[in-house]
């Protein structure tokens, strides 16, 4: 129910600076639906577009997941005829491109966007129709990725795209350039979306909330939001330097003009490694909230979690060389590299022994959502530690570009990153529908997923041990890869069912009325605080913040001689005293069509570069320039006359200056 | 993961032919003493967490009657010791992993030098000591031949885009870059042949991009450059079918492949213009293709699976002799280059139509008939 607000009479606005202008340019009325697609479409409320964020994100993890069916369909046997060398080759790339930026970064982006202002006790992000824009720049780079199996197939280099092998010599389909092409946006999306994240948390957190009472998943989404502020220019330079010398004939990474095609490494893994801390940190975020709920307990050395964090995000930036042991950097390089790679293991260490010191006495719930985040401990160590292995760089000149790099990933990522992902899903959905998943079709959903993906990423660790290199659309009989292979290719049907039960549980789930408790986890922090699912301002009054984990300190009054817990208040209750006491003056924004207009000119511009009809990519300029014009014209609340009927009401509306 | 790191070190040891702990030269060696450690400390490290965690998540189970736990909010002593702990453990393992990194980074003096080259989809070996039947560098393809209890300094490059080349058992991998040129050195134990295959993604064949190495006694070596050395002859009658195959190499394969010794009417030497075929400008040298055991990137057995058994069941002492028997009219086998002459791309996944620059990567599919097939083969069976 995005913004329903009707201001009344002319409207006295708040000029902060500069001027607010009256007029939009709009030649449509304003959207200010508040329920059917428009209120979904045109919305700037951070939590609709955190869930279709989600639910976009949860499509392209099921295209994705069928890509990786696909290809264990391939291997399960040597000589596999399902695919063809170029078939299998487009899919494993399209696999790892959909997986990291069109499911695992828009997902975190999804629970940031819900969560964050709710967390820190906003109305909103700071931004709100540069979050639409974002959310709709990541759909359309999306969709053009996956435009290009309709024409003509997929991008065929790996996701890490390798020149010169990414030149056209070596790749003359279109794949590379749609790749390019919806990476660009997708880059664009997730930069405007960090910078709108980091904005909010440093700006709008509730008065009295302290960066270190800040909960530690708004925390990790800070860094997050750091890295890619960092992190995603560098890809762009790349993936431009790329695009002009396919399109346009540049050298950047021609080797016969005197490229060193190691430049494309560098600038790559610059992005790619910070990328992976970008993919599991918020997932670190999510189990950090979890464990401690579930534990009663507060998080075991907040401190050292966040600073960890915020290591990991630095330490993050000297370890990139590591994917490059193999290439040819020298001696110093190398052992300077893995040094510094086998020392961002200690932060991450720090985590783990955080999260079992903080479920040390406590008084554990195992909820589905703790089987996750219990489940990301583990397998997630198994990960971490395999990891060890090949930062010691002789020994990774063994591991490279073998499954056992396949299995030790997929542990970090799909034990890692999803798992934390999974832990979200049970423990916000009753915040964000009102309604619990079934727990005992979750706890299959847990099981069938950690018997799935340990048959699958397991035996990788054995193939590559064997000696079993990635990227090979087939291999042969006689060097001990069957056996493993099939057992893996089992696994992956069973982890496929797993993620299918969730999708069963979340159907059947929401077409039951929403008949949540408003706390059903006794939980801690200020997004429990609210109405669930919230209200769209999210506060009736903005919070007074006087603790890390302040929604607990005001159920629970502590004795301070005898660690005795006594609960003062219900949920309900502090609920019901909010409401009372609201605020009078909200400020909040109304939903706007411009943010989509301009997104959508992106890929229009895309397609006349793939095709080098720049007739088109005209076009599409002219269509992100008339969103831009529209959206710098419009106001930030709908004037009287875009209502039907025009408003007429008696409350009293500020515009919101920003956004 | 007790159970999973001790299953990993068994499992991965036995019967195969890639696996990373079966050193059987120097520097595999230098890397495995390393890296067994490593695994066993990780493994250990990891039983410890699976064990809190099982411990922690029994002990501190939600039973009827627990009340809500006070409140820590964690002990910085805990903390800083195993914080301590485990930067110590990767210290432990920094320093012999930095030492490792030093020495395998030393040439080698006296080495025999190999220039290691990769193209889409096999690999080229130019012997930069040894004069070949041009009179330059001794070239061949697919199999790398070297001497036993000899560091071979290898030097690596790419003609297109980036390989890998890896052969397990005596090294690690090291990345075949355009326009660089990567030293690595290898040595083998024993007679043998050692496997391996492209590492880098390099394109469409990737997959069939493998490696072989035959390591012989320094005799055996000997024998194996003198008749590398040596020019093929041409056929004395020009009308029987190995004739005729000369006639068919000269007027159409030699446009890529070079044969050292196939000369034209005037008696010149025929040299191959591949570059103007190519993107990478060259195609595999046939001079002596039937003292090898593979063909099409090592990715075929050239040799019945008979004598190929021969082959890979011969002790140490027996190898180099049943290596340097090369692959006989009898052993060949003839179906797999019947094919293969037939249609190449149908066989081995290529890219053989011309390109964006009118370039090719990869053997198209000629259009033979059979009888020029059988004549080719006749022909071919000669290059002992």
């Amino acid at each position: 129910m995005a913004i329903i607000e009707q201001p009344s009479g002319p409207l006295e606005l708040a000029r902060v600076g500069g001027v607010t202008p009256q007029v939009t340019a709009g030649v449509f009325r304003r959207p200010v639906s508040a329920t059917g697609w428009r209120a979904w479409v045109f919305t700037v409320d951070h939590k609709k577009l955190g869930i279709m964020y989600a639910v976009a994100a949860f499509f392209f993890f099921i295209v994705g997941g069928l890509e990786a069916l696909l290809i264990r369909l391939q291997l399960a046997q040597p000589g596999g005829k399902v695919l063809s060398a170029s078939v299998y080759n487009q899919m494993f790339t399209m696999h790892a491109t959909t997986m990291i930026f069109l499911f695992v970064m828009p997902m975190a982006a999804g629970f940031a966007n819900y969560f964050v202002p709710l967390q820190i006790g906003a109305r909103d992000v700071a931004f709100p129709r540069i979050n639409s824009f974002g959310l709709w720049a990541f759909v359309f780079g999306g969709i053009l990725l996956n435009l290009s199996w309709f024409l003509g197939g997929g991008a065929d280099g790996g996701w890490f795209m390798y020149a010169p092998n990414s030149g056209v010599q070596f790749s003359p389909g279109h794949g590379i350039d749609f790749w390019v092409m919806a990476l660009l946006i997708t880059g664009i999306a997730s930069l405007t979306g960090s910078i709108n994240l980091i904005v909010t948390l440093l700006n709008m957190r509730a008065p009295g909330m302290k960066l270190m009472r800040m909960p530690i998943f708004s925390w990790m989404i800070l860094v997050v939001q750091f890295l890619l502020v960092f992190a995603v220019p560098v890809i762009t330079v790349a993936l431009v330097l790329l695009s002009f010398q396919r399109t346009f004939g540049a050298q950047f990474f021609q080797v016969p003009a005197g490229a060193d095609p190691l430049l494309w490494q560098h600038l790559f893994w610059i992005f790619g490694h910070p990328e992976v801390y970008i993919l599991v940190l918020p997932s670190f975020g999510i189990v950090s909230e979890v464990l401690p709920v579930f534990s009663h307990k507060p998080l075991f050395g907040y401190p050292f979690v966040v600073f960890s964090g915020a290591a990991i995000g630095f330490m993050g930036w000297g370890v990139w060389a590591h994917h490059m042991f193999a290439s040819g950097l020298g001696p110093i390089s190398v052992a300077v590299f893995s040094v510094t790679t086998m020392f961002i293991a200690v932060p991450t260490g720090v985590k783990i022994i955080n999260w079992i010191g903080t479920m040390w006495g406590g008084k554990l719930s195992f909820t589905t959502a703790m089987l996750f985040a219990i489940g990301l401990v583990t397998q997630f160590t198994i990960g971490g530690l395999s990891g060890v292995t090949h930062a010691v760089s002789p020994s990774d000149t063994q591991q490279t570009d073998t499954y056992w790099i396949v299995a030790h990933f997929h542990y970090v990522l799909f034990g890692g990153a999803v798992f934390g992902i999974f832990a979200g899903f049970y423990y916000w959905w009753p915040k964000i529908f009102g309604r619990l998943l079934n727990e005992k079709l979750g706890k299959w959903n847990f099981w069938t997923m950690v018997v799935g993906m340990n048959l699958t990423f397991g035996p990788m660790h054995i193939a590559g041990l064997q000696g079993q290199p990635r990227r090979m659309y087939n291999y042969q009989a006689g060097y001990g890869f069957a056996f493993w292979n099939m057992l893996e290719s089992i696994g992956s049907l069973i982890l496929a069912i797993g993620v299918l039960l969730f999708v069963i549980n979340a159907v059947r789930t929401n077409l039951k009325p929403a008949d949540a408790p408003l706390d059903p986890w006794d939980a801690r922090s200020l997004e429990w605080m609210t109405a669930s699912p919230p209200k769209e301002h999210n506060f009736d009054r903005i919070p007074q913040v006087r603790a890390l984990d302040e929604f607990f300190h005001r159920k629970y009054a502590e004795n301070h001689e005898t660690g005795e817990i006594t609960q003062i208040a219900t949920a309900e209750q502090l609920l019901a005293d909010d409401e009372a006491n609201g605020d009078k003056h909200l400020h909040m924004p109304s939903p706007s069509f411009w943010p989509i207009v301009l997104a959508f000119g992106l890929p229009v511009i895309g397609l006349g570069v793939i095709y080098k009809t720049y007739l088109l990519a005209a076009i599409g300029g002219l269509i992100a320039i008339a969103g831009s014009y529209g959206w710098a014209t419009e106001p930030s609340v709908a004037a009287p006359e875009d209502f039907d009927p025009p408003a007429s009401g008696t409350a009293s509306k500020e515009l919101a200056p920003l956004g | 993961m007790a159970a999973l790191a001790g299953g990993v070190l068994v499992l991965a040891g036995c019967g195969t032919r890639q696996s990373i702990f079966e050193p059987r030269g120097d520097a595999a060696t230098r890397i495995n003493n390393l890296q067994v450690p490593v695994f066993i400390v990780a493994g250990v490290v990891g039983v410890i967490v699976f064990a809190a965690v099982g411990y922690v998540a029994f002990r501190f189970r939600d039973r009827p009657g627990r009340t809500i736990p006070s409140q820590t909010h964690g002990k910085k002593v805990v903390e800083l010791t195993l914080t301590g702990l485990s930067a110590a453990i990767l210290i432990a393992i920094v320093l012999p992993t930095v030492s490792t990194i030093l020495s395998l980074a030393r040439t080698p003096k006296d080495a025999l030098v190999v220039r290691v080259t990769g193209q889409q989809w096999w690999w080229e070996y130019t012997y930069q000591d040894v004069n070949g039947a041009s009179g330059r560098p001794l070239v061949t393809s697919g199999e790398m031949v070297i001497p036993v209890k000899t560091k071979i300094q290898l030097e690596i490059t790419s003609r297109d885009v980036i390989h890998s080349f890896w052969i397990p058992a005596l090294n690690g991998k090291k990345d075949a870059v355009p326009g660089r040129v990567s030293p690595l050195w290898i040595e083998a134990d024993k007679p043998g042949q050692y496997f391996g295959q492209c590492t880098e993604f390099c394109g469409l064949s990737h997959a069939n991009m493998r490696e072989k190495v035959i390591a012989l006694n320094k005799a055996d070596f000997d024998a194996w450059v003198a008749n590398q050395s040596k020019p093929v002859n041409k056929p004395a009658d020009a009308e029987s079918a190995a004739g005729k195959g000369y006639a068919s190499v000269a007027a159409r394969c030699a446009a890529c492949h070079q044969v050292d010794g196939l000369t034209d009417d005037a008696g010149a030497q025929i040299n191959a213009k591949s570059d103007e075929q190519l993107v990478s400008g060259v195609a595999p040298n046939l001079t002596h293709l039937m003292t090898r055991s593979t063909f099409a990137g090592a990715n075929f057995s050239l040799r019945t699976k008979e004598c190929q058994d021969r082959l890979d069941k011969a002790t140490p002492d027996e190898f180099g002799t049943e290596y340097l028997k090369g692959t006989s009219v009898e052993c060949l086998d003839r179906p797999a280059l019947e094919e293969w002459l037939r249609n190449a791309p149908g066989m081995k996944a290529m890219a053989p139509d011309p390109g964006p620059n009118g370039l090719r990567r990869g053997m198209p599919n000629l259009g033979l008939t059979e009888a020029q097939i059988d004549e080719l083969i006749a022909y071919l069976s000669t290059l002992s």
